[in-house]
């Protein structure tokens, strides 16, 4: 203990004070975004608060806008319901200003909320199995794009080419709309899910090649030194090292993938969650409200994602050289 | 193992008239050697001078363009394709053991994974096995306490020593170096060339490129001197650096003298 107390009365050095000013920095920066991004939230709630501030002839009024149930010639019917909440005795002279916040539809939320929530499933379980199919491919074509051979080096360039030259929302609706007639009938799941799967596995087929090539020509002649075949070098040598370095933008990608299957909604047959929010959201003109909750969704799933290839990453980069 | 030790009727490693072009540059012209089992050679000449294209043709990391070359009884002819040919080649590379100039170990698995990899993978071995041998290989080398670190985790010559390690655990018959320190800060040169004396003490054949004329000179049994493509001299290590027969030898062996290299 002593010894400790000891090293707290020694006087810093200069290289440790300069250290201390540029941490207690840092953190004061990353304590002004924390309370920033809160304001944001804070302010996107208020926007869609629903909330009137009106203020005239000396008296501010705070007031809420809901819709209600209300009869009229023998039908019910929703009405935009103003109810006062408060009133202060200060405020501005004569008109005066309104402030309106947007009003949302709070019975349509509790109501289709489960609804569009089931569509998480479906988006989950797209993005999944693309992801997948999409990685396969993007491996296949990788290494046939090192392949000296000519015809399949040639397969693996025409591929991407073809898959990158055209929108994947044509290349979804070509799986689903245009299969049929040449009598190839693919669920909206499984057009959907091709059809992701090829897009990104031509472009994540880059992200391979350029791992492949990141492994050092020494370490394919020590495991061949060894003894080891070209498949085994592959398998055990190389792809570890390049799969390292191809994950974190592997998980861009799935990341970018899960809001790319909102694109499978255009099937008209996948109930994930776009189609499901866009549904109940026409059906009773409430888009809004239906398009928040996805969105809501959809970013809550993103940042969640984010933060596991964070520790993906940081758990992978023991080891490196 | 040999009963007659220090004399071996058949030389363990037989290169005859080997060729090799890249492109239209001729790296090697006509190269013929013999080494008996046991023996130490190092091969030196100047950068370019074709000692490291002759040292990777015997386990066929370059093929050769003509000639043959003959590992412990497996005879291959260079320039050739084919099934049986990578057979061929396969069965000579489990009879060498390459050290490489940039240590080469593998940075996605522990020092131990990076011994046991060969016997485990390529052997079939036992892994109870194969992790005893490579824990003796390993303490040999003096770093069996390093056997659960990542290679990032240690100096260069400590690198180059687990090198050797994983490629005697392959159990070769011959050790093939192609300039083992030369990636090496010089203060960490020293721990790995005692190793490799220790690697030559236990009986191990040894071909070396170095330019590490100290360890010619003491751990040697037959200095090489390599010029153009073409072996120049070859003799015992005193000869060449006290009496060299060929001038190209005598300017080498004053070039490393003055220091210059």
């Amino acid at each position: 203990m002593t010894a400790i107390a000891k090293g707290q009365d020694a006087p810093k050095s200069q290289a440790e004070l300069l250290y201390e000013i540029q941490l207690r920095k840092e953190r004061q920066f990353r304590g002004n975004v924390a309370i920033t991004w809160v304001l944001l939230v804070l302010f996107l709630l208020l926007v869609f608060s629903s909330l009137e501030i009106r203020s005239s002839n000396g008296t501010t009024e705070l007031a809420i806008w809901t819709f209600e149930k209300v009869t009229k010639d023998g039908r019910e019917i929703l009405e935009k319901t103003r109810t006062g909440i408060a009133t202060f005795s200060i405020g501005l002279p004569n008109e005066g200003i309104t402030l309106n916040t947007i009003l949302v539809d709070k019975n349509f939320i509790a109501q289709n909320f489960t609804f569009i929530a089931r569509g998480i499933y479906w988006t989950i379980r797209i993005s999944l199995f693309s992801i997948a199919l999409a990685t396969i491919l993007a491996l296949l074509a990788a290494l046939a794009r090192l392949s000296s051979v000519p015809f399949v080096y040639a397969l693996s360039t025409f591929y991407v080419s073809l898959i990158r030259g055209t929108p994947l929302y044509l290349q979804i609706l070509f799986f689903f709309l245009a299969l049929p007639q040449l009598s190839i009938n693919l669920s909206g799941e499984m057009a959907g899910v091709l059809a992701l799967g090829l897009n990104y596995g031509a472009y994540m087929s880059e992200i391979f090649r350029a791992g492949i090539a990141s492994v050092g020509k020494g370490q394919r002649e020590a495991a061949l030194a060894i003894g080891m075949t070209q498949g085994q070098t592959m398998r055990r040598i190389v792809l570890p090292q390049a799969l390292r370095f191809a994950i974190p933008p592997v998980g861009n990608d799935f990341i970018a993938m899960t809001k790319d299957s909102a694109l499978v909604a255009a099937t008209g047959f996948v109930h994930e969650l776009t189609w499901n929010a866009q549904k109940v959201g026409r059906a009773q003109f409430r888009s809004l409200e239906a398009l928040i909750i996805a969105a809501l969704f959809y970013w809550s799933m993103t940042i969640l994602l984010s933060y596991v290839q964070n520790k993906i990453e940081t758990r992978l980069s023991k080891g490196e050289r | 193992m040999d009963n007659k030790p220090g004399f071996s009727p058949m030389p363990i490693v037989k290169i005859e008239n080997l060729d090799k072009y890249f492109g239209h540059l001729h790296v090697l012209k006509n190269v013929s050697l013999e080494v008996p089992e046991r023996q130490v050679i190092c091969l030196i000449g100047r950068s370019g001078s074709g000692k490291s294209t002759l040292l990777r043709c015997i386990n066929f990391l370059e093929e050769p363009s003509h000639g043959t070359i003959e590992v412990d009884g497996i005879k291959v002819a260079g320039g050739e394709k084919g099934r049986e040919h990578r057979q061929l080649i396969h069965d000579v590379r489990l009879k060498t053991g390459m050290v490489f100039q940039e240590f080469n170990l593998f940075p996605h698995m522990t020092v131990l994974e990076n011994v046991i990899e060969g016997p485990v993978i390529v052997k079939g071995m036992d892994r109870k096995k194969a992790i005893e041998l490579a824990e003796q290989n390993l303490d040999s080398v003096g770093l069996l306490f390093k056997k659960d670190e990542y290679p990032n985790r240690l100096s260069g010559g400590q690198k180059q020593r687990v090198a050797i390690a994983r490629a005697l655990t392959m159990e070769p018959r011959v050790m093939l170096f192609d300039e083992p320190t030369s990636a090496l800060d010089p203060e960490l040169i020293g721990e790995v060339l005692n190793v490799m004396k220790k690697v030559a003490l236990e009986g191990m054949t040894m071909i070396v490129v170095t330019h590490e004329m100290g360890f010619a000179r003491e751990v040697a049994d037959r200095v090489i001197v390599m010029a153009e493509g073409e072996l120049v001299e070859d003799n015992k290590p005193e000869q060449i650096f006290n009496a060299p027969k060929d001038p190209r030898t005598e300017a080498l062996i004053n070039r490393y003298r003055t220091g210059a290299n």
